[in-house]
């Protein structure tokens, strides 16, 4: 079992950082068996590692990861970077109920918006990433309109990755914005980027606007 | 990949060191040889947009070099070029001490000023207050007010403030304004608007002054962080202020009795600005008002009349919880 630090009862009271939610719905089915998982998982922990340096911002993003592989689980409940101390590694296994692990997330989601505001914690943005290497095998529309509306809204920043034959058009349709094709297997590279826009979130004085992000090149292919 | 050498104005080249950071507009990279002198370049795209523009602000700031106000700014020195001698940016020197960011956090503030108690925090705002006074008598408004724009030096109270290439300024009668600003700190009447339209008050400054010292003094709260309300922006064009008399919705935990520590007049100057203040900005205090409350509680910290402590009455801190 994982061996998080959970201090989520005075983390909101005592941290007065502005939050970046930012959930990760990671594909783990079985046809990420092999070098694609192995490169997600080293991905995920760079992500961590490479917050974790950047004071600011591992006061301010907090992390939460759900895999959809066979079942949909909820590995790492919505964390202040600060405070993970691991997050386990993932295994590929069965089918892609990406449907469900949307659901998830956005529930999620929105108790922990909630949960800011009740606490008086200022927020900026969340983040919904969500990459997958195929298709949805569960029902998944109904869930793909809710989360566009509320990219439309600006509500959350919903990004969807497609990774080597995924489908990009039923990802994209999770988003406001089309999904972009991850070249080869660089999920270090995408990370890194998540990274370096989570920094650049958190170092900005504006909850409300929207801050300029670095650019996409050095992870996604056309 | 960008070339790593420069020109100054007379043709010599200098060799550029790593870079420091990343910003919005551009890159700032130390100087080889130099530790104490860096270098701001414009991203080139930003330098195709409106290179024009910048140069000439740019120019202009430099045209006060030799003035008392950029002692404590890091103001722009001298003009840089590509190897093809563009103008690209400029060199100026580089501010010592940790981000009044690391200052005005609960969580972080032991870790990058160890030792700190209030007679320090006050000394800092004092000297913060009186460099934006300077700027202000020579007609500069300061615009977009972070916090991790102004750089305090631990044990000391040197304060210095960087990125004053956005400020607003008149200079020869022309006028460049402040492009850039956010809105959790930006007052009502200015909310709404693009920043390059509008035209900073000292009235206006008042009150993102106001929440520099506020956020400094409250451990990194944000005055108008409401429990269960709406997002600090949209209380702050209501002037939805949760300190002031009573407690009305003051967010959990020890922020209350942070408040209860500071002086009586210094909880009324910023209840009237936060307040009233939001609506009319000629209810906000002023500088000087500011200047004098906090030099009467710097001589009470002084005298030992009022604790030092950062969190007083209270053994164990916030929760005695610190990061690793």
């Amino acid at each position: 079992m994982a061996t998080y630090r959970l201090d989520r009862d005075s983390d909101l009271i005592d941290n007065p950082s502005p939050r970046c939610a930012c959930m990760l719905v990671l594909d783990t089915s079985a046809s990420m068996f092999g070098e694609p998982i192995r490169e997600l998982n080293a991905g995920v922990q760079e992500f961590i590692a490479a917050i974790q340096e950047d004071e600011m911002a591992a006061c301010s993003v907090e992390l939460g990861v759900i895999t959809a592989g066979g079942q949909v689980t909820e590995q790492l409940p919505f964390t202040t970077a600060m405070n993970i101390s691991q997050c386990r590694q993932f295994t590929a296994s069965g089918l892609t109920p990406l449907g469900a692990a949307m659901t998830l997330a956005m529930d999620r989601l929105e108790a922990r918006t909630a949960a800011y505001r009740q606490a008086g914690v200022a927020y900026y943005q969340p983040w919904l990433v969500v990459i997958s290497d195929g298709v949805p095998t569960d029902e998944w529309e109904r869930v793909a309109a809710r989360s566009r509306a509320l990219a439309q809204q600006r509500k959350t920043v919903v990004i969807p990755v497609g990774v080597e034959e995924a489908d990009l058009e039923a990802l994209g349709a999770f988003s406001s914005r089309p999904a972009k094709r991850l070249e080869g297997l660089k999920f270090r590279e995408f990370f890194l980027w998540l990274s370096a826009s989570m920094s650049r979130v958190s170092a900005s004085a504006s909850t409300t606007e929207q801050v300029k992000l670095p650019p996409t090149d050095s992870w996604d292919s056309i | 990949m960008r070339g790593k050498v420069v020109t100054d104005s007379l043709g010599k080249p200098r060799q550029l060191g790593k870079r420091l950071a990343r910003g919005g507009e551009g890159e700032i990279f130390a100087l080889q040889g130099r530790a104490d002198v860096i270098v701001k370049w414009y991203y080139p795209e930003v330098l195709a947009k409106r290179g024009e523009t910048l140069h000439r602000k740019v120019e202009a700031m430099r045209a006060l070099r030799d003035t008392p106000i950029t002692r404590d700014v890091c103001w722009p020195l001298i003009r840089v070029f590509d190897h093809e001698r563009r103008w690209i940016g400029f060199a100026m020197y580089r501010a010592r001490g940790v981000k009044m960011g690391f200052l005005a956090h609960a969580l972080l503030y032991e870790r990058h000023f160890p030792g700190l108690d209030r007679r320090q925090v006050v000394g800092y705002l004092l000297r913060f207050v009186e460099i934006v006074q300077q700027l202000h008598q020579a007609g500069i408004c300061i615009g977009d007010y972070n916090l991790n724009n102004v750089f305090c030096v631990p044990g000391s109270d040197q304060v210095s403030l960087i990125d004053c290439d956005s400020y607003q300024l008149r200079v020869d009668g022309t006028f460049y304004p402040c492009p850039v600003g956010s809105p959790d700190m930006t007052p009502k009447e200015h909310q709404g608007k693009a920043f390059r339209d509008i035209v900073r008050t000292p009235r206006s400054e008042a009150f993102s002054l106001a929440i520099v010292l506020f956020k400094c003094l409250m451990l990194g709260r944000h005055p108008y962080d409401i429990v269960g309300g709406d997002d600090p922006v949209r209380n702050l064009r209501r002037g939805n202020f949760a300190y002031g008399r009573g407690q009305r919705s003051v967010p959990q935990g020890d922020w209350y009795a942070l408040w209860q520590a500071l002086p009586e007049a210094l909880r009324e100057h910023f209840a009237v600005t936060f307040t009233g203040g939001a609506d009319d900005p000629g209810r906000r205090t002023t500088l000087a008002q500011w200047h004098e409350a906090l030099s009467t509680y710097r001589e009470a910290l002084d005298r030992g009349e009022s604790p030092r402590d950062i969190t007083p009455g209270r053994a164990a801190g916030f929760g005695g919880r610190r990061v690793r």
